[in-house]
């Protein structure tokens, strides 16, 4: 059989109908050329010939203004494309300041050591062309005990991550004092990472990590590295606490490329299911393999990998038996010397297809191949633009192919392709000033060195966090000086990826008298998967939860085989606190703030595998759960909606499509986990409310039995104590949240609801689609219009009637 | 309204459905029903122990630092407590009187490991034990008393360096450093992987140069593992002054509750607290003095070694010289036990010493012990092994040498295959070797 080239094979996907039906965007990315500069006059003449004899005689353009702006004292955040050379506008400043200064130290971290490792190995080649005398090392959980003196005095560059710098590093500065005493950059790649809870967490963990710099008498110049988003300086800013000087423009040149959007088609138009995106995905790659063209695919789970690396295998060794060998999967958890021998494999082209999972989509050095394949939206732009940037190799035409699954982010991308591919509007949003998150870092730093008169941490006022520390046993103040009095070690206790330390653990006392630790929930999950008589399931285990003891944080479990799960049923109730901001916007009141949510599991649903049925009820009994948070909500005017043709239960239903449709569009734009929001309909003044339960489920009641004569609305909090400052963002977008939300819904072709618009029909009403899409009209004041035209979500909604009030002041 | 608060309210507490609970630290919340009566325990004894002193704004008035010991010392960075104490050189601590803790300094670097203590004298040791607020390590622990020891004209000296509040660290490693300047070498229970790391964290905290970083420094965990731990549970100081020194101490504080106390000092002023402290850390100091006398009696005098010792630990002596290349200490220790009579001591001894011998090329000497043992157990198979290798390589002797070996063979249990294996192929061997003979 002839072989075809990828530019054929794209010439056919072209013209052939069946295929053309389901893409919904099919984009050329022109060549570009690369941009240059030269090599700058101040490079160590030792680090230019490194450099050169790497073969590089010039530099993009972007990455010599960079190198300028650091030689004069600039912290810098450059955001530029995968590929385009971002290492070396850390790597060069760093090895020319240890030529000049051979004590210069810096560190580097990355949000995984997977990362670290990749970046040592880079690092590693360029030191070693110098002479070796500048070293380098990873300081994580591998290392091994007795390297870790010889790093902490040697090592020019320490490669780690936040949350051993947090807990590992920080709270021994005294071990590290050669390193603080000589730390002259700092290097944070992968800056869009670092959002939410997480992104808050590392605010503060850089705020300790100044102030112990600042105690060695440093004060370190900050290089970071981000992927595309909206807002990458006051991003970097505020995760750093230092203005920066933003590098945007990329001087690399560029492969063209081919983009195309596919979403399977709709197998049941009732319930808006759509064929699985596996399937296109197996058929398209196979085709690919067969024509000799190496293909990366990206799956969003590991399950997902192994599934589609069977597929292909079969795929491969039903064409020609042996050639199951040509594909791979790579997925974390792989052993470094199979890692090498994938790699290897790719570039020798003994492997055409590999199977990577979402979390992988950085820094893997496996070479450029020529096609990807993302089975599911990676969950952001900044992400896709890094799986696609897999494929492209210098010169020829690379493909990137993105398949929808039903979700209704995929949805949305897919079908507004525009939201894509005219710049980003992703946001990083992060809260370093969230008092549970700050107060966590106080006690840190405070173990770290003690707090004197006058020191700043945070926006806060410190000295009453001191204050109330030392009410609580934790510090003592002697002589203008604060002090860790407690025999823990604060670090350990808090983790960085979530917000509080406290965590339910799960017993098995299935054996008598035994009690074995399976698993651990936080403490907010407790609630809902092991409240008692729930099933909970480890590793396809099924345990009955015989009691929850909240107090001791355990739940005692025993192993069961039943036919069923359990789901909890949970009401939530939204009280507004205090309004920061208020507009009119349209018909709607848009506002954000502070709320009151309470929570309550009630009771639980027992659900039979497979069939779903609904087999039994039970009640629960535990206490309701109040969190304080921040949230933007809107109101809407029930004498407009009056006017709507649809009954008051049709339009509350139609209110909770909405809220479902907002809420998922709100996460894509923040780059949240879905979990990181959620969503409530009610009264503003918390008279009724919705029940929602955890997957959306509305058992359709009320506080009171039916909505009265109030005005709805709907909130989109932040789910985490707080707030974590999605709110205010949500506030300026409204408008613009509202009109994709309308493009979801109106575009998807489900015909009453589905997961990928209001939320499936059997839990929003038959008549939620419409009734939003009504709902969304009023709330805008004007039909939004069905142009496709990308939303700018960047100027911040002062649309229409608007009158922006601010007040500051708390009750 | 307060962070305090602000912060209570953000997590809900209080809505939690335990309002009718005082509000408590979430400290207290995380802690478990044992550790909550322990503390209630705690607290109950202390009412019971509280001494006349004022709470904490009396304390700091002065009124309850004259409850305490000691005497106010002025240094260059602030005044510190010091409270002074000393042995009389003919007082019993144990089972010891503190003079006969003589220091050689031969043994001293044996049990070190290292021979730079040779040019000190006993006087220039400087015993070292701190308390501290907390176990873990870290930056934010803080060591707020430095019990010091000292030998002086045969008597042993213990100042203890007590920092009443936390603005008085400066003082405390001041008085450190000057008292460190005097002496030449440091000798410590597990200093070298808690206090001393703690000290030098403090040292760079305060911004003073650490004056014991360039001391030679015992320390008295490992040779105390390694020459009593085999026969203790395990090797806390604590655990050696019981079983192995005799000290009896009538009532002691617990090590894991000394940092509760100083936080409950700090916040009290209660001088009884901090006394029990100050003993605990006095005799943990003074039994250290004990234990290195005790640990270089082991290596016993040339013409004899000490008749209290256990045998075993002077095994595990005997090993560690020869670890250390010790050889002479070694063969004597060694031959000591040998001459002490059959058993599994001396049989263990027989194989270190015979095998000593044989790497050092005393052939002669290693068969004699070889032959001592053999005679002793005809069925010991090192003795037969090594005397069946002794004739077949040295003495040439293969008849003889066959025949250990076959007798070997005979007493070997029957499930011993590798052995069995290995006897079998040296008579294999022995056979070929007698054929050749016979040929020639």
């Amino acid at each position: 059989m002839e072989r075809l080239t990828l530019e054929e094979i794209i010439s056919r996907f072209r013209s052939d109908r069946r295929f053309m039906e389901n893409v919904r965007a099919f984009r050329e990315i022109p060549a570009a050329a690369g941009r240059f500069s030269p090599l700058p006059a101040w490079l160590h003449p030792r680090l230019r010939a490194v450099l050169e004899a790497r073969g590089f005689q010039n530099l993009y353009e972007h990455q010599a203004e960079a190198l300028e702006l650091v030689r004069r004292g600039r912290d810098v955040v450059l955001v530029t494309p995968t590929a385009s050379g971002k290492t070396l506008c850390y790597n060069i400043p760093v090895l020319q300041r240890a030529l000049e200064v051979p004590d210069s130290r810096a560190l580097y971290l990355f949000p995984t050591k997977a990362l670290a490792q990749d970046q040592l190995k880079e690092f590693g080649e360029m030191a070693r062309g110098l002479g070796g005398e500048i070293k380098s090392h990873t300081y994580d959980g591998d290392t091994p005990d007795d390297a870790r003196q010889a790093i902490r005095r040697q090592a020019n560059v320490v490669i780690t991550n936040p949350d051993m710098l947090h807990a590992g590093i920080l709270p021994h500065h005294t071990k590290w004092q050669k390193l603080f005493s000589s730390l002259d950059y700092v290097v944070i790649d992968e800056l869009h990472t670092y959002r939410g809870v997480f992104g808050s967490h590392l605010a503060n963990v850089i705020r300790r990590l100044r102030r112990i710099a600042r105690f060695y008498g440093k004060d370190p110049l900050f290089i970071c590295c981000s992927a595309t988003v909206a807002n990458p300086g006051e991003h970097a800013a505020r995760l750093v606490g230092k203005e920066f000087a933003l590098i945007d423009r990329s001087g690399a040149p560029r492969a063209a490329k081919t983009f195309i959007f596919y979403n399977p088609p709709v197998v049941n138009r009732e319930l808006g299911i759509r064929q699985s995106a596996l399937a296109p995905a197996r058929k398209i790659a196979l085709q690919l393999m067969d024509n000799g063209i190496q293909t990366i695919l990206f799956a969003g789970s590991r399950l997902t990998v192994e599934v589609l690396t069977k597929y292909l295998k079969d795929g491969a060794e039903k064409r020609e038996p042996g050639a199951e060998k040509v594909v791979a999967g790579y997925r974390g958890g792989y052993l470094p010397e199979l890692r090498r021998r994938i790699e290897r494999d790719l570039r020798e082209k003994n492997i055409l297809g590999v199977v990577g999972t979402n979390a992988l989509e950085l820094g893997i050095d496996i070479g450029e191949l020529d096609a990807c394949i993302m089975v599911g939206y990676p969950g952001s732009i900044a992400g896709t633009w890094q799986q696609s940037g897999r494929a492209g190799r210098r010169a020829d035409r690379s493909l990137a192919l993105l398949i929808a699954r039903s979700s209704p982010m995929d949805q949305f991308i897919t079908e507004n392709p525009e939201y894509f591919f005219a710049g980003s509007p992703e946001h990083c949003r992060i809260n370093p000033d969230n008092l549970l998150i700050l107060v966590s870092h106080i006690k840190c730093a405070a173990f770290e060195l003690p707090f004197e008169e006058g020191e700043s941490f945070g926006e806060e006022k410190l000295e009453e966090f001191l204050a109330y520390l030392e009410e609580k046993g934790i510090l003592h103040s002697a002589n203008g000086r604060w002090h860790w009095t407690a025999e823990h070690y604060p670090a350990n206790e808090i983790g960085l990826r979530s917000i509080d330390a406290e965590n339910v653990v799960v017993v098995d006392v299935t054996e008598k008298g035994g009690r074995r630790v399976i698993a651990e929930v936080d403490w907010d999950s407790a609630f809902t998967t092991v409240h008692e008589h729930a099933i909970y399931m480890v590793e396809s285990e099924q345990y009955h939860v015989d009691r929850l003891d909240l107090d001791r944080r355990e739940a005692h479990v025993r192993k069961v085989d039943v036919d069923y799960y359990t789901d909890a049923m949970t009401y939530t109730d939204i009280r507004v606190l205090d309004g920061f901001e208020t507009k009119q916007d349209g018909n709607a009141v848009v506002e954000h703030g502070e709320v009151k949510v309470s929570r309550k599991v009630v009771g639980y649903k027992k659900i039979k595998f497979y069939t779903a049925e609904n087999v039994g009820y039970g009640e629960v009994s535990l206490p309701e759960r109040e969190m304080h948070t921040t949230s933007y909500w809107f109101t809407l005017p029930l004498a407009m909606l009056d006017t709507l043709p649809y009954t008051r239960a049709e339009m509350i239903d139609g209110l909770c499509g909405l809220a479902y449709a907002v809420h998922h569009i709100a996460a894509m734009i923040l780059m949240a986990d879905i979990r990181d929001m959620d969503r409530c309909v009610a009264d503003r003044s918390g008279r009724w409310f919705v029940h929602f339960g955890p997957g959306g489920r509305k058992p359709a009641s009320a506080g009171s039995d039916s909505p009265e004569n109030f005005d709805p609305t709907v909130f989109i909090y932040d789910a985490y104590p707080g707030g974590i400052g999605f709110s205010d963002l949500l506030f300026r977008i409204h408008r613009d949240i509202l009109a994709a939300a309308f493009r979801l819904i109106s575009s998807c072709p489900c015909a009453a609801g589905c997961p990928g618009c209001v939320g499936p029909v059997l839990d929003v009403g038959y008549r939620a689609k419409k009734a939003a899409l009504s709902v969304i009209e009023i709330a805008l004041g004007s039909p939004p219009g069905k142009s496709p035209a990308p939303p700018a979500l960047e100027t911040g909604g002062e649309n229409g009637r608007t009158e922006s009030v601010r007040r500051k002041g708390r009750k | 309204m307060s962070i305090g608060d602000k912060l209570r309210r953000i997590r809900g507490e209080g809505g939690s459905g335990r309002k009718e609970q005082p509000p408590q630290t979430r400290e207290e919340e995380g802690r478990s029903k044992d550790e909550r009566i322990d503390d209630l325990r705690r607290r109950i004894r202390e009412i019971l122990e509280r001494r006349p002193s004022g709470p904490a704004a009396a304390r700091k008035s002065g009124i309850p630092r004259g409850a305490l010991p000691g005497e106010e010392v002025r240094t260059r960075r602030g005044s510190v407590l010091v409270n002074s104490s000393r042995i009389l050189r003919d007082d019993f601590h144990g089972k010891r009187r503190i003079c006969e803790t003589a220091m050689p300094m031969d043994r001293i670097g044996v049990l070190a490991g290292r021979s730079v203590f040779s040019p000190f004298r006993c006087e220039d040791a400087l015993f070292l034990d701190t308390e501290t607020t907390g176990l873990s390590g870290g930056t934010g622990t803080f060591p707020f008393l430095v019990g010091l020891g000292w030998f002086e004209g045969g008597n042993f000296v213990v100042n203890q360096i007590f920092a009443r509040d936390f603005d008085e660290e400066a003082a405390l490693l001041t008085c450190l450093s000057d008292v460190a300047r005097e002496k030449k070498f440091l000798v410590t229970f597990n200093g070298r992987a808690f206090d001393l790391n703690l000290l030098a964290t403090r040292y760079i905290l305060n911004r003073i140069d650490n004056p014991l970083s360039g001391l030679p420094h015992l320390d008295l965990l490992f040779p105390s593992r390694r020459l009593l731990g085999h026969r203790l549970e395990n090797s806390r100081l604590a655990t050696l002054e019981k079983m192995v020194l005799g000290v009896r101490r009538d009532y002691d504080v617990p090590s894991s509750e000394i940092p509760q106390r100083y936080f409950d000092w700090l916040r009290s002023g209660n001088a009884g607290l901090m006394t029990d402290v100050l003993e605990h850390n006095r005799m943990d100091v003074a039994t250290m003095a004990v234990l290195v006398g005790h640990l270089c009696d082991l290596f016993g005098s040339a013409d004899g070694f000490a008749a209290a010792a256990d045998g075993s630990d002077l095994l595990a002596l005997a090993r560690m010289c020869i670890d250390r290349g010790e050889k002479l200490t070694a063969e004597r220790l060694l031959a000591d036990l040998i001459a002490a009579g059959p058993g599994p001591l001396g049989t263990d001894a027989g194989t270190e010493l015979s095998l000593l011998y044989k790497r050092s090329g005393r052939w002669a000497e290693a068969a004699g012990i070889w032959e001592t043992m053999a005679g002793r157990d005809p069925g010991c198979l090192f003795a037969l092994v090594e005397l069946a290798k002794w004739h077949e390589h040295k003495t040439k002797n293969f008849k003889t040498a066959e025949a250990l070996v076959a007798k070997a063979l005979d007493n070997l249990p029957g499930d011993d295959i590798d052995w069995r294996e290995a006897l079998l192929y040296r008579l294999t061997r022995l056979k070929r070797k007698m054929g050749a003979t016979k040929t020639e």
